[in-house]
Formats: C-alpha cells, structure tokens, sequence
C-alpha cells in the first residue's frame, strides 16, 4: 500500500470512529520518531478522537513548529490547549478560526485595527458577536470587563435574537444589532477574541454570576403557565443545531433520554429547531410535556430556564443560557466534547450551576443517560423532602 | 437606533450624506451596502471622485489590484482631489510594481498636502524601492517626525536605512517600531534579516520566529530565517523553513530561489536546477532568481549559460544585480578569461563602490605593491561610516591582509587576517578535540587486516583518480597536470565519496561489518555517480582533499582506484589556509591552534594510510618538488595512474577547463615558487599555530 492509499485507508478509519485501530496502524511507522507530516497529522486526530488529548498535544505542537503557516493546524492546536486549559497559547491560536477553508468567507473586513486590550480612553471600541448562540451567552460576560479594561466607550453589536437580553445585561455604552449600521467607532474585537486581547485566564472565571437575567414578565407568564405540573419540573434539549460541525457526536433522539422520565419529575422540551416535532409523540410512558411550539425566543427560555428546577441538556445554547443565569444545569457531553468543557471533570470554571456528564465510550449515550437517570432519582428524592 | 434603511439612499438622500454613510458602512466591514450606495451614488453622478476612490478602496481589500488601480485613477480626474487618493493611488501602483506612476502619484499628494504623513510614508517606500534612498530617507524622517508614534513610518525607515548601509541606526528603528506595537510581524523579519547581516545570527533566527508567531504566513520571516541558515551550512535547516513556506504558498518566487541555493550547497544539482528554473519562471525579471540559477549552472560546469544568466539578473529588478554580476567577474575568473573578469568586477565597483565582494574577487587578480591607492580604498570602507554588515567586513579583511602580504608587511596583514578570521570563526560550532578524536578512530577502524578480510570485494575499475590531502597542499595543481592529459577528466572537488560512506551507518564504524558484498555494492554507487561525469576519458580524478579520511576505505570498494597524496611544507600549508576565506566550509582554518592541531590529526591518519595501503595503489608527492621539479614529478604521476606520457601535462595553465576552488588564480599562473617557504617572512605571527605544530619559529 503506498502512502496515499495508506492515508485514505487511516481517514476511513478515523471517519468511522475507529481511532484505535488507525493509531494501532499508524505507530509502527512513527516509531523511530520522524515519519511523514501527514501520518503524525493522523496519529493525532486518532488520539483525540480516544479523548487522549494530552498526548495528542506535543503532536500537534510539533506540526504547528514545523509548518508555522498552516492555519487548519494552528487551530486544531488551539483546541487543544484550550481543552488542556492552557488559556494563554490556546487563545493566540484561536485567533486562526476565519483562516479555515470553510471558515474564510465568515471573516468581516472591518477597517480598523482590533484592539490588544490596552487602554483607550476618550475612544470607542466596537465588540461584535460571531456565530453560535452559545458562545455568545457564554462570552457576553466579557463585554462589561472590556469595557473597564479599556477605559473607553464600548458598542456592543449582537444578533437580533440575543438583542434584549443582552441590552438588559449593560455593562456597555451603545448596542446595535448586526446589520445595522453600527455608531463610529474607532478598534474593534471579535467577542471571541476579547480572550485573546484581554489575556484571559482560568482563574478570571467565572466573574460575577448570574451576568444575565431574565424578563421579569414573561418569567410571571411562565410561572402561571406550569403551575399546574407536578414538580420538580426538569426542562430537556436533547440535540444542538444539526449544522454545526461537531453535532453528530453531541446530539442524540429523544428515544436515547426516554429513561430520564423518572416517577415523580415533570420533562419539559424546550427543544427547538428540527428536533422539536418528536416531543409532540414522546415515546410511551414518557412524562414528557412539549413547551416547544410556545417558546418564541431567547426571552421564553431564559424565563422558563428561571422558573424550572432543573435543566438537562446535551451540549447547546440553553445550557449557557442557564450558566449566565446561573440556574441549575446538568449537560451530556460526548467523549470528546468542545474545548470549553476541558477535561475530566464533573464541573466548569464558566458556571457555579453547571454540572457535567461526560460519555465514557464515543457514541454511546446508554451509560451518559443511565447515569444521568440515577442522579434524577436523587434530586427529585431530595427534592420532595425538602418541599414536604 | 436608526430606523433608516440600511444601506440604501432614499429618494433625494443628498449625495454627502450617501458617501458617508457607505464610508461608515464600510469601516464597519459591510461591503455591500458600501457599495450599493456608492453605485447609487455613481449612477446620478458618474465619475464621482469619493465614491470612485472607495470603491477602490474595496476592490483592494478584496485583492483585485488591476481594478482599485483603475478606480482610482479615475478619482484622480476631478479636480478637486485630496491629496491622500494620489497617495492611494501611488500606494496601489507600487504594489502592482507600476514604478514611475507610483511615483508621479506620490509627488503629487504630498505636493498638495505636505502635513500629512500618509503620503510622506508612500512616497517614501516608492522611492526606496526605486533605489532612490536618500530621497526616501528624507520623506520617511518626515513621517516619524509628523507622526512619532507611527510603528510602520519607524519600519520603513529602518527599510531604508538598512539599504543605504546604515545597519545600526535601521536597528534603532525597527526597535522603535516593534517598542510602538509588539505585535508587529514586519518590524520583527525586517530586524531578523538586519541582525543576521550584522552577523548575531541565534538572534536572527529567534526574531524570525517572533515574526512567524505573529503572523505565520509573513513569508519574508521564512525566508529570512533560511538565509541565516544557508549562511552558517545548515542547509537542512534552511530547507525546512523554506518546506514550511512553500506548503502554504508553493511558487513563492523567494522560497523558491533560497531552496535552489540550499540544494545547490547540498550538491543536489539536478533539483538545485529545476527549482532555480522554476523560480525564474515565475519571476522572469528577477535578479534573485536569475542569479541563483546562474550559480547552479557554473556549479554545474555549464558556465556559458551561467555567464548569461548573471548578465540578465544584472539588467533585472530586484536586491541581487550588485552580486550577479561580482558573480560573473568570478566566473570568468574561473574560466581564466583573467581580463574580461576585471572588466566584469570593475564594473560592479562602478555601480556598487561598497561591494565587500567586488573587492575579494578583485584582490586575487592582481599583485599589490605599496602605496596602491586601492587599498585606502578598501580600508576606508572599514573605517567610520563604512560597511557594517559582517560578512562584508569580513570579506574586506581578507582581501586587505591579502594586499598587505603582497606588499610584504606582515603585521598589517595579520591584524587583518587575525580579525576577519576571528569574525568567521563566530559563525559556526566546531570541537576540535572531537574531531582529532574522530580522525584517530578511523585508524582504529582500519587494520592492516581488513585488506585481506575484504579481498575480492570492491567494484572493479581503473577510471577514478582521488588526489587527496589538506586544503591548499597542491591538489588543484596536480589535478590541473593530470586533466590536461587527453585521456584524463579533471571532475573537481566531488562529495560522492564521504556520501557513499555514510550510506551504510556512521563512518568508521561502519568498516568493522563491511562484507566484500557490500565493499562492491559501494564502489557501484561511486561509479554510477561519476561515470557520467567522465567524458569518455580513461581517467577520471576527484580531488576532493578531504578524502584523503576515507583512503582506505576507496581501496576497499574500488581497488584499482589510484590514490595521490600531496603533500606541503607544514607551516605553508597551513598559512595558506588561514590566509583564505573559503567558499565552503572548512571548519578548522580559521584559528591558528585549531588548524595546527587538526594538521597533526591528518598527518597522523596519512601515516596510518602509508603503512597499510599497497605502494600501487598509493604515491604521495610533495608540492616542493613539482615546483622544483614540474616535469620529472608530473612523469611520475603520469605513470602511476596507468598512462603514456603527454606533453600537454606540462601546459596546464593552457588547458580551457573550470578551477573552482580558492586555488583558482594560482593554477592560471606557469609555477608558483613564490609559496615556497612563505611562512618564514611572517613566522613572528604564526606562534600559535608553530606550537600546535611543535615546530621552532626560525632565528630571526
């Protein structure tokens, strides 16, 4: 087999998320320490695909230092070292996320320089949002940080759908939705990269929690409208936007968190998009109640999330909603999550309320549920006990 | 927030307030409603010279040169321009390499508006590419002047210092620049190449790498670091730089150019040759990539073809016209058309009165007396406001010691020789007890017995002829005898043979498990790379000196392969070493005790060679002698190598072949008995190399 096959063969492998048996290939030809880029390239997608990503790390550190101006590698680096927690390198690298191929035409050309987190009073800084509606709940935070930091005027420009809540949060001088022709301004920042300019680090986090609060009115509709349900009540999203790249190992069917309906809990779905459809026709004997159809926007989840006792959640925007509230939050992770969930722990330096659950095998949820299912049980025995 | 619509004029929306908003638009990185609104704007008034130059503007941003060139040109038109779209303008057309419009554009902004340093700053890089340096000093000073705080005005400057010689006020800048923004990837490659020139070469590369974190794909940052690189021989490392420069941009014209010198320096010729042509297809006009392809050619013997690719980098664009032509003064010099190389080197002092190299290529052509006007000359250009770029100092150092030998003032000469060796001998790592210790082993690898062990083994032929021994003992001299002979093929210094030992484990150890198999397998791979070099002649000789560390091991794989020993006088020997800046690399001959010492560990491994190798096979001669004796040695060696006697063997100096070597001018000249016994009339400066030697300076 000639090498190219040879990689073809390892990518099928990898696809097909057989990390092992392409590392199990890969090694005999890496063993004396030098090997072709592309099989250490390899090697290291099958370690991280394994979750092994500390190994995978000084592999990928190697590639970046000998091809310094492949910017897929920086980023995958930056993955890396932001999941090990290495905040300080990670975010530089992450500065190449509009350097990917299928990321360069997402890339705004502004025409004024970003700003490095120094001081610039008597100007004005312009921080605009990027794509997920996650990330940008989970990043919001920073907007009033930055604006300290800089000592100068700071519009915040977001997305239409994050609009109001973020407008209730302050922290900052103007808001304007994308689109829109933003007020003169004279830096800008990505929202993503204020951690790169701010020199951001593990031990900044959390900051002030809750960041973000709810509607008080519509928190009073909801608080009516699920009177009526037995409680504890536990709002579920079982799957994140299909489009995102990483959604076939985040996401799951309804069918696969049927065993969350445990006696005495009221499910709510709080799904929306494509997925939202099946709460209509839970699988039976599930307890599930639908509230998709009535939630309108971001404003009717973060209610609901203020009102519900529990959320839970595969990795998706509601679960930083609930963060930023600082509601109560249990996530399924897959065994290789997102970087910013980093590694091996049931907790999160990003939110006090947020508990994680992460899978033991890749693409197998039955124990991730099962386990998730065993501490529903708990919560809703001391639930009951404490609202006797 | 405005209720208005986005990015559209209404109706009747006047046309100042359409303009600004599409420029609001614009810096806020929404390019299509900048441009609907300056298309709007356009249709009710074509020509528009705002809405014109903001379109070019995008179109720049979008890389579409040829198009924001014509916009702005257009805008340019109305008569009321503002100085900066000139400066624009300028700006686009030098980077399209539109030279003389640039320039024209930029005199006009800064006509119209001299208080604004964005023009001063474009003008300013114009005129520095255009070689017009002063001219371009003044405007940049301008800037910095204007504008303190401006990191890419310091930048520039630097630019232009850097290329007017002044290499340590160009590092002031970048310092300031990179002091202004830390982040700034130019300012770090530009110090990079700077702090390489003036020879602190670990900084260079390490800047080089800041400027690559910065920004990876800076290319300039690559190249720089591969240059320092190829400057010190780590051609492996150059070439890795230039790997991780072409992945991301493979027809990179000066990725290019610096791999095809780095093969060329690792003798990969045939690759060395296809990646300097590719450059030059890509860059036709190129000095860069012309003149490396002309130093493969002459590398490869083909020097018609390198003297006229040298001739056309010297009429192209670019930072390497001054070097190809010094480079066709020494081609010439090598071909030994003695005249035309004068020409060829005066005509580049002509151009480049500070060229360090013109005047090292230069001093070999001629004898100096005293009181030669050229050597204040040369002397000048180390003295105050001089050059400071080390390599030229050093080379500068070597050519007046040289000048100062011929007048015969040996202590002038060495306080020339003693600094430009000491300048040399910083730019690389060697141990020489390491290598004493590695040149003693290869005799332990090698007992007597190992002949008969391995009998019957070797590739059987008569073609190679290894001239061997130090560097500037004579071997040119005697390959240039023995190429004159009609059936004999002078090939030069070639490395096949130190490759072919390495090729089966480290040498010597790899001697110990030498089978007869193998022995014959190695000489093959020898002869298949030489075997094409031969011209068809009987006799092919390689004299790469340093051969004389694998002897035994030629007679081992090709056994009827002749070996020449030439020998010298010690302290000759080695004063002509240290009195050569090599083009290569010799590590040991830039330090009078590290050279003596290294002399000693050869002459000790030729001992061991004498006692072992049969007399057939192995003759030494002595340098002395063929001068004393030219006819009567050059029989003898005639005769050993197997062939008739030819008389064109005492007419060396006629025969038309390439001399590369540093011997290159002295094998031009009849007999050279001049270097007989050279060193007693400077044995006053040779003390440490005397010790090393263990032998008495004479009575004075």
């Amino acid at each position: 087999m000639d090498m190219k096959e040879f990689e073809l063969h390892l990518r099928g492998l990898l696809a097909a998320y057989r990390h092992q048996e392409a590392e199990a290939l890969i090694r005999p030809h890496l063993a004396s320490g030098s090997g072709p880029i592309v099989l250490w390239l390899l090697l290291a997608q099958a370690l991280r695909g394994q979750a092994r990503v500390a190994e995978a790390a000084p592999i990928q550190q190697m590639l970046v230092d000998a091809l310094p101006g492949d910017l897929s590698m920086r980023f995958d680096l930056s993955e890396t070292l932001l999941a090990l927690g290495d905040f300080d390198r990670g975010w530089r690298e992450y500065q190449y996320r509009y350097n990917l191929p299928h990321t360069t035409r997402l890339e705004r050309k502004v025409q004024r320089s970003r700003w490095d987190g120094r001081q610039i009073p008597g100007q004005t800084l312009l921080i605009h949002d990027e794509q997920g509606y996650g990330d940008t709940f989970q990043f919001l935070r920073m907007v009033p940080w930055a604006k300290e930091r800089s000592g100068g005027n700071v519009i915040l420009e977001i997305n239409h759908e994050l609009h109001s809540i973020a407008k209730r949060m302050g922290g900052f001088d103007a808001i304007t939705v994308r689109g829109e022709l933003p007020p003169r301004f004279d830096v800008y920042c990505e929202m993503m990269s204020l951690p790169m300019a701010m020199g951001l680090k593990l031990s900044d986090l959390p900051g002030k929690i809750p960041y973000l609060s709810p509607d008080p009115a519509r928190v009073d509709y909801w608080r009516k409208y699920l009177a009526g349900y037995a409680k504890p009540l536990v709002a579920v999203v079982w799957a994140g936007r299909p489009t995102h790249a990483n959604d076939a190992n985040r996401s799951m069917t309804l069918e696969t968190i049927a065993p969350l309906s445990v006696p005495g809990v009221t499910l709510l779905s709080i799904q929306k998009g494509s997925g939202e459809g099946a709460a209509l026709n839970p699988p039976a004997g599930m307890n599930l109640f639908s509230l998709s159809p009535q939630i309108r926007d971001f404003e009717d989840t973060a209610a609901i999330l203020s009102v519900v006792d529990l959320l839970i959640s595969v990795d998706s925007s509601p679960v930083h909603l609930a963060g930023a509230l600082d509601r109560p939050a249990w996530v399924m992770l897959p065994r290789l999550p997102d970087w910013r969930w980093l590694l091996n722990r049931d907790d999160t330096p990003w939110y006090p309320s947020v508990r994680l659950f992460r899978q033991n095998k890749p693409q197998d949820w039955s124990d991730v549920v099962e386990r998730v299912a065993k501490e529903l049980r708990l919560f809703t025995q001391r639930y009951k006990s404490a609202n006797k | 927030m405005s209720t208005e619509p986005q990015g559209q004029a209404q109706q009747g929306m006047p046309i100042e307030k359409a303009l600004a908003l599409a420029h609001q638009h614009w810096d806020a990185g929404q390019a299509d409603q900048a441009e609907r609104l300056c298309q709007q704007v356009l249709a009710v008034w074509p020509g528009q010279a705002d809405a014109l130059h903001l379109m070019g503007l995008m179109a720049h941003a979008y890389g579409n040169l040829d198009l924001a060139i014509e916009h702005l040109r257009k805008a340019c038109q109305s008569p009321r321009t503002p100085a900066i779209y000139f400066s624009n303008l300028a700006e686009m057309c030098r980077r399209r390499g539109l030279f003389a419009d640039a320039e024209q554009a930029g005199r006009r902004a800064v006509a119209l508006d001299p208080s604004l340093s964005a023009c001063w700053n474009n003008l300013g890089i114009i005129l520095q590419e255009e070689g017009k340096l002063e001219e371009s000093l003044s405007c940049l000073e301008r800037v910095v002047l204007l504008q303190p705080n401006n990191a890419e005005g310091h930048n520039n400057l630097g630019n232009t210092l850097k290329r007017l010689g002044r290499l340590e006020q160009a590092r002031l800048r970048y310092e300031a620049a990179i002091k202004l923004a830390p982040n700034y990837a130019e300012a770090y490659s530009n110090l990079s190449n700077l702090l390489n020139d003036l020879g602190y070469l670990d900084d260079a590369v390490a800047m080089a790498r800041r400027a690559i974190d910065a920004n990876p794909r800076l290319s300039d940052a690559y190249i720089n670091a591969a240059a320092v690189e190829v400057g010190r021989h780590r051609y492996e490392d150059a070439l890795r730089w230039i790997e991780a420069l072409l992945a991301y941009s493979p027809m990179h014209s000066g990725g290019l150019v610096v791999k095809a010198l780095a093969l060329k320096n690792l003798e990969r010729l045939s690759e060395a040759l296809n990646v300097a042509q590719l450059a030059v297809s890509g860059a036709p006009d190129s000095s860069e990539a012309l003149n490396a392809l002309g130093e493969i050619l002459q590398e490869l013997g083909r020097t018609d073809e390198a003297l006229d690719a040298y001739e056309r980098a010297s009429k192209g664009t670019g930072f390497a016209i001054e070097k190809a032509i010094v480079n066709r003064g020494v081609a010439l010099m090598e071909r030994g058309d003695k005249a035309p190389a004068l020409v060829e080197l005066d005509r580049a002092l002509v151009a480049y009165p500070r060229s360090a190299s013109a005047w090292h290529a230069r001093v070999d052509l001629k004898t100096y007396k005293a009181g030669d006007p050229e050597i204040s000359r040369m002397a000048a250009l180390l003295g105050a406001g001089g050059l400071e770029s080390r390599d030229d100092r050093m080379a500068l150092n070597y050519s007046l010691a040289k000048a100062w030998m011929d007048v015969g003032e040996a202590d002038r000469a060495f306080s020339y020789l003693n600094e430009g060796s000491r300048m040399k001998r910083g730019t690389f790592d060697y141990d020489p007890k390491a290598s004493d210790a590695w040149m003693k082993s290869i005799g332990d690898h090698f007992p007597a017995e190992i002949l008969e062990r391995l009998a019957g083994g070797g590739a059987k032929s008569e073609l190679p002829v290894f001239v061997m021994g130090m560097p500037r003992s004579g071997t040119t001299l005697v390959e240039q005898i023995l190429a004159s002979h009609p059936k004999v093929h002078g090939a030069g210094e070639l490395r096949f043979l130190g490759q072919v030992a390495g090729s089966k484990g480290p040498y010597p150890q790899m001697l110990d498990s030498l089978t007869p198999e193998t022995a014959t397998e190695l000489g093959r791979a020898y002869l298949a790379e030489v075997e094409p070099l031969a011209q068809g002649k009987a006799r092919l000789v390689d004299k790469m000196p340093s051969n004389f560390m694998f002897a035994g091991l030629a007679k081992l794989i090709l056994p009827q392969a002749r070996i020449i020993h030439v020998r010298r006088n010690p302290v000759d020997n080695c004063l002509s070493c240290y009195s050569r800046l090599f083009s290569k690399e010799q590590l040991f001959t830039y330090d009078l005790a590290e050279l003596g010492l290294f002399y000693r560990s050869y002459e000790r491994l030729m001992d061991h060679w004498r006692a072992v190798l049969p007399p057939d096979r192995f003759i030494e001669t002595r340098y002395e002698d063929m001068v004393a004796n030219q006819e009567a040695e050059s029989r003898r060696l005639v005769d050993f190598i197997g062939l008739p006697w030819s008389k064109a063997c005492l007419q060396f100096e006629k025969t038309a072949r390439i001399v590369k070597t540093a011997s290159v001018n002295q094998v031009r000249k009849p007999i050279y008995k001049t270097s007989v016994d050279r060193w007693k009339a400077f044995s006053g400066q040779l003390g440490p190399l005397l010790d090393a030697l263990g032998i008495a300076a004479p009575e004075a």
